[in-house]
């Protein structure tokens, strides 16, 4: 019980002491437009890692997100001047449909998500090529103005992006403690068996949890690209590592059945104080990832639930 | 079970044993049609060539597969290994030069690499996808940071000769590809360690009860796929005539696809390292038929990426299999 | 008399909820075959598992030629001198036939640091003489019938003959459940030809050929030995009475509550089947009727239980709902027909461990406690409580987590789950496995109830004398056919020793 409940608040003990750690060194850290700006960097990453937290609770994995963020950027770069704000439920169309794919071939081909998510990762980086012909796409400044307002402006002070991730943030959140689908996703990952047996189509409950995180990593994308400007088949490289690790340090453990989205707030808030506290300490922004990885390890180690398992592979 | 279906799954083991080649076969078949230059000296030399630093890295990653394991990490081994490599030889950033003496150095780094992914595997009981994605970006960082994100030249001209040489009109990297394949043959096939692999992958329950040490085979197995990677980066640094972190870019890629599609089964036990050397061959073509036939580099990763999954859709064994997440 | 080369001394093991050895002793003599029978779950896997080093006893000596030794793993057993034919085949299909039998044990065949494939191959095809198996030891054993594996695994603990300098002691845990007949008697004179060099013990459910090969047979019941008894002179007949347990009390299983089935026929089986598992099943079910499945493993019970609930596949036959023929392709479709699994397994296929107590129960219907899409709560946790006092489960609230139940609490809400999806058919799998007695007599009046509302109900029991108490019919399973069928009112119930001469 006390290992439980350490494990429910430490990720917001460590957020509280990186944030005391780096407002010590610098006095303008906890200043309002500071924390505004931090949370508003944050944004992208939290809203990757929030639906790719419903697919860890499965106790699976989908290692095609950051392909189909870029993939979102470009679709929505290249059909913004053409069709207006139809080109971002285009493009979230796009990743929802990527979603979809990987949980078809994993759950019809019984193949360890790991892979197919892996290979659909391939199939999705060369659309993200195709639609933007290899390059890097710009939004034009008139676009960006008239369609991703909601995103690039500002409202009651507060930064668009920052509204997108609260309404994700509840939204998400209670689809996953209120709907019989967030219980089902926590019911997969925690005893799949018995969920099977207790005549639910879990199919089911598996395809609807990679097309949010497949929609969610679209969204990302689209916010993404609005912040820059432009689309890329590259926009999101580097995101992956980020993305899990915030879920995992967010304290949903990849054995699945525990975790929240509001874990994951705190996570990609955590991933995010990481990173300004590295560049305070004059850690490289290229060793960033080197600690990412150690990070991702250590919290996935820390999290899991090894009676769960009875070979690790 | 009886007699009969034993049969039955033991022809249609041995179709799976061929079908690899089959498609090989019939892909050459296809593209050579298409376009007669594909049988020429020159382009098969090219396709070797390409197919050298693929077949190297899958020489280790085949035998975490035959685990039932699976090795993220090797970009970031063979990006780190290149660029410590190349920041071994003559080059423009540092004044060290201890020529081909980098080459162990390179290997004994991808060995520590690997090692440290079997032991946190090991030791923290992660599954080694995670351990090892970890562990990939850790040496993806490692690379970017030590040049500061750019890239190394190497002016030695020995080094490169380890790629770039030929003997008998074909290249080097070629040979030492095909020495790889001796040695991981070798390996597979008359070592203990060898078939214990073979031995875990299938039930590792059974396996551990006649007395196999299953940590150490399965660290070793993983520094040894660490070793094979860190050759594939001496391969590459050597090729590219460069070092840099992106040096590595769809490597991993290449690698499962060309594993999966030569018929190494992911839940372990099936396949061999002569499997992957077709698989890499059959990815290798396929690319090349592709330029060939003047269709977009780009959507090489696509067509790759449905590969793996009609390969192991077809090679898997699903009945074994109760949950698959 | 010889003295004894291996001995157990008062072994006791215990797995969680369940005593599966309680003080047994026993010894193995020179040259000797010594059968082990009994119910299933009587302790003889467990026994054998022990002496393999599988397991290790809480409590108890093994020894061998008098000297106490620890049996820590089967490669220390192997080592010692005891090795084991596993019930469920230890053989790699991805190896050879020859890397089979060395497994773990290349050393001997390594020269210059590779293995000599021409000395393994040369050293195994000595030992499959020794099976008569006329086999390639280069071939993959995934091209080798069941019956060959085998003799491979057997073939594999013979060749601790030949390099061991002790006596050796074989363990055959039903090795002739998957064999022929002509092979059977291979093994037999296989057996008989060992008798110089080794000792054997052998489980089997064929009582007949126990008497015919062994010298000596102990028989087990409930974790201990209950007989001890020569071959020669006994008659299958008396191991039967020595097999079948105690007769609990009437009022044990609730028996004067005991309903007479209804009329309507709830669920009718015609000819069902599944490959390698059973056939030509038929049954009907009533309303109000427990059906008790009584047969040992092997029978193909479990299947057919399986196959009921949607798990598993017939592969022929019709299965009728009130009439209407059903195909069930998985446990939703079974659910949605109204027919729910009590399963053996309870943790993995019963319930979710972390979901609490309340959300275990609503799993199957979960949808109808959110019609709008967002779950009642409130009507959620009002259910459970009902269900909480009306099975008088023992939890601290709603809210628990099911896993830090007790056993029985725990298949308390199992049931109750079921009862909350309303079905009309429910096929209980061992519903007392591992759980105290207490609540086990709380099963029995819960199966009481349930028939009282007019469920329909098929029972695996985990004790012949639970099936006979609990059910208004039995049928007999053996090597997947039903043998026989009994009717079980509640004044006049066959006996265990009728039921059992079905059985085995």
């Amino acid at each position: 019980m006390n290992r439980f409940d350490l494990q429910t608040w430490l990720p917001a003990i460590v957020l509280g002491v990186l944030v005391a750690a780096i407002s010590v060194y610098d006095r303008g850290f906890l200043a309002p437009s500071n924390l505004i700006t931090i949370t508003g960097d944050t944004m992208t990453l939290f809203l990757m890692a929030s639906g790719l937290t419903f697919v860890i609770m499965l106790g699976s994995i989908d290692l095609s997100v950051q392909a189909i963020a870029s993939m979102a950027s470009c679709i929505m770069a290249v059909y913004i001047s053409r069709y207006g704000i139809v080109a971002v439920p285009f493009a979230l169309l796009g990743g929802a449909l990527a979603g979809a794919f990987s949980a078809i071939v994993s759950t019809r081909m019984r193949i360890p998500t790991f892979i197919s998510t892996l290979a659909v990762s391939g199939v999705v980086l060369s659309f993200g090529y195709w639609f933007s012909d290899t390059r890097s796409v710009n939004i034009p400044a008139a676009d960006r103005d008239m369609w991703l307002f909601w995103i690039t402006g500002s409202f009651a002070g507060i930064p668009g992006e920052i509204w997108v991730g609260l309404v994700a943030l509840l939204v998400l959140s209670a689809l996953l403690q209120l709907s019989p689908f967030g219980r089902l996703v926590r019911g997969v990952g925690a005893q799949e068996q018995a969920v099977v047996a207790s005549g639910i189509n879990v199919d089911r409950v598996k395809f609807f949890a990679y097309v949010l995180s497949g929609f969610m990593a679209a969204l990302a994308g689209v916010v993404m690209g609005a912040r820059l400007g432009s689309g890329s088949p590259t926009l999101a490289n580097e995101f992956l590592l980020p993305a899990i690790a915030a879920v995992v340090v967010g304290g949903t453990a990849i054995t699945g059945g525990v975790g929240s989205v509001w874990r994951t707030f705190i996570g990609a808030l955590i991933i995010q104080v990481v990173r300004i506290g590295m560049t305070f300490v004059g850690i490289s922004v290229f060793a960033q990832q080197i600690v990412f990885g150690a990070l991702l390890v250590a919290a996935v180690a820390i999290t899991m639930d090894r009676s769960k398992v009875l070979v690790v592979k | 079970m009886t007699a009969g279906s034993a049969r039955t799954s033991a022809s249609a083991e041995r179709l799976r044993q061929w079908a690899p080649l089959l498609v090989l076969a019939g892909l050459c078949v296809l593209i050579g049609f298409f376009n007669t230059n594909f049988y020429s000296f020159g382009n098969l030399v090219r396709l070797l060539n390409s197919a050298a630093i693929p077949i190297v890295l899958c020489m280790g990653a085949t035998f975490i597969i035959l685990m039932g394991s699976i090795d993220l990490s090797v970009e970031g081994v063979v990006a780190l290994c290149a660029v410590i490599a190349s920041l071994l030889v003559a080059n423009d950033v540092n004044q060290v030069a201890i020529g081909l003496a980098a080459v162990p150095v390179a290997l004994a780094l991808g060995g520590a690499m690997g090692f440290a992914n079997g032991w946190l595997h090991i030791k923290l009981k992660t599954p080694s996808f995670m351990t090892t994605l970890g562990m990939g970006f850790v040496g993806l960082g490692i690379a970017t940071a030590i040049l500061a994100g750019l890239t190394v030249r190497i002016s030695d001209q020995t080094f490169r000769y380890l790629s770039l040489g030929r003997v008998f009109g074909i290249p080097m990297a070629v040979w030492i590809a095909l020495a790889s394949f001796i040695v991981a043959y070798v390996i597979q096939e008359r070592t203990r360690f060898g078939r214990w692999i073979y031995a875990i992958g299938t039930d590792e329950v059974t396996a551990r009860q006649a007395g196999i040490p299953i940590e150490r085979t399965r660290i070793l197995a993983f520094t040894l796929a660490g070793v094979f990677a860190g050759m594939a980066g001496v391969l590459a640094a050597a090729q590219f005539g460069q070092g840099c972190a992106l040096i590595a870019n769809g490597r991993l890629f290449t690698t499962v696809a060309a594993i999966v599609v030569g018929g190494t089964a992911l839940s372990g036990g099936v396949g061999s390292v002569v499997n992957s050397v077709i698989g890499v061959l059959i990815v290798v073509v396929l690319a090349n038929g592709m330029v060939l036939m003047g269709i977009q580099p780009y959507v090489q990763q696509g067509v790759q990426g449905l590969l793996i999954i009609a390969a192991v859709a077809l090679a898997l064994d699903r009945s074994r299999l109760a949950v698959v997440k | 008399m010889t003295a004894p080369v291996l001995e157990v001394r008062a072994i006791s093991k215990s797995f969680p909820g369940v005593k599966a050895l309680d003080n047994v002793s026993f010894e193995i003599r020179k040259g000797e075959v010594v059968g082990l029978i009994g119910e299933n779950g009587a302790g003889k896997s467990t026994l054998l598992k022990i002496l393999n080093g599988v397991y290790q006893a809480d409590e108890g000596a093994i020894l061998i030629d008098g000297q106490q030794v620890t049996v820590d793993s089967p490669r220390h057993a192997f080592d010692s001198g005891i090795a084991m034919v596993f019930q469920e085949q230890s053989v790699l299909n991805t190896l050879t036939v020859a890397e089979n039998i060395f497994l773990g044990r290349e050393q001997e065949f390594v020269r210059f640091g590779l293995i000599s494939r021409r000395a393994m191959n040369a050293a195994a095809r000595k030992e499959l003489a020794k099976v008569h198996l006329d086999t390639d030891p280069a071939t993959p054993c995934a091209r080798l019938t069941f019956a060959q594996r085998q003799m491979v695994e057997i073939a594999k603990a013979l060749s601790l003959d030949t390099r061991i300098d002790k006596h050796i002691t074989i363990l055959l845990d039903e090795p002739t459940s998957v064999l022929e007949s002509r092979e059977v008697d291979l093994l037999f004179s296989i057996v008989r030809d060992l008798r110089d060099r080794a000792s054997v013990v052998f489980i089997s459910h064929r009582l007949e050929e126990v008497l015919e090969l062994c010298d000596r047979i102990y028989v087990m019941r409930d974790g201990k030995i209950v007989a001890e008894t020569p071959a020669k002179g006994t008659t299958v007949k008396e191991l039967h009475t020595h097999m079948v347990g105690r007769q609990l009390h009437h009022e044990y299983y609730r028996e004067s509550r005991q309903a007479k089935p209804g009329d309507t026929v709830v669920l009718e089986a015609k000819g069902l089947a599944r490959h390698g598992a059973f056939s030509d099943v038929s049954f009907a079910l009533r309303k109000g009727e427990v059906l008790g499945v009584a047969g040992v493993i092997g029978s193909g019970r479990e299947d057919l239980a399986r196959c009921l609930a949607g798990h598993l596949s017939p592969d022929a036959g019709t299965l009728s709902l009130k009439g209407k023929p059903v195909r069930l392709r998985g446990p939703g479709d079974a659910v949605s027909n109204g027919i729910g699994l009590v399963p053996a397994e309870r943790k993995v296929e019963g319930l979710v461990g972390p979901f609490s107590v309340s959300e275990n129960m609503t799993l199957p219907a979960l949808s109808r406690f959110a019609p709008s899409g967002v779950i009642r709560f409130a009507e959620e946790n009002e259910t459970a409580r009902g269900w909480i006092k009306r099975l008088n489960i023992k939890t601290p609230s709603t809210e628990t987590m099911v896993g830090s139940l007790s056993g029985g609490n725990q298949q308390k809400v199992v049931l109750a789950k079921w009862r909350v999806a309303g079905v009309d058919v429910l096929i209980l799998d061992h519903p007392t496995r591992g759980i105290d007695v207490g609540a086990k007599e709380d099963v029995y009046e819960l199966i009481r109830d349930m028939t009282a509302d007019g469920l329909a109900i098929v029972l695996l029991g985990d004790t012949l004398d639970e099936v006979i108490g609990v059910s208004s019919r039995i049928l007999v399973m053996r090597d997947g056919k039903v043998q026989a069928q009994f009717d079980a009112p509640a004044a006049a119930k066959p006996t265990q020793v009728e039921i059992v001469g079905h059985m085995v």
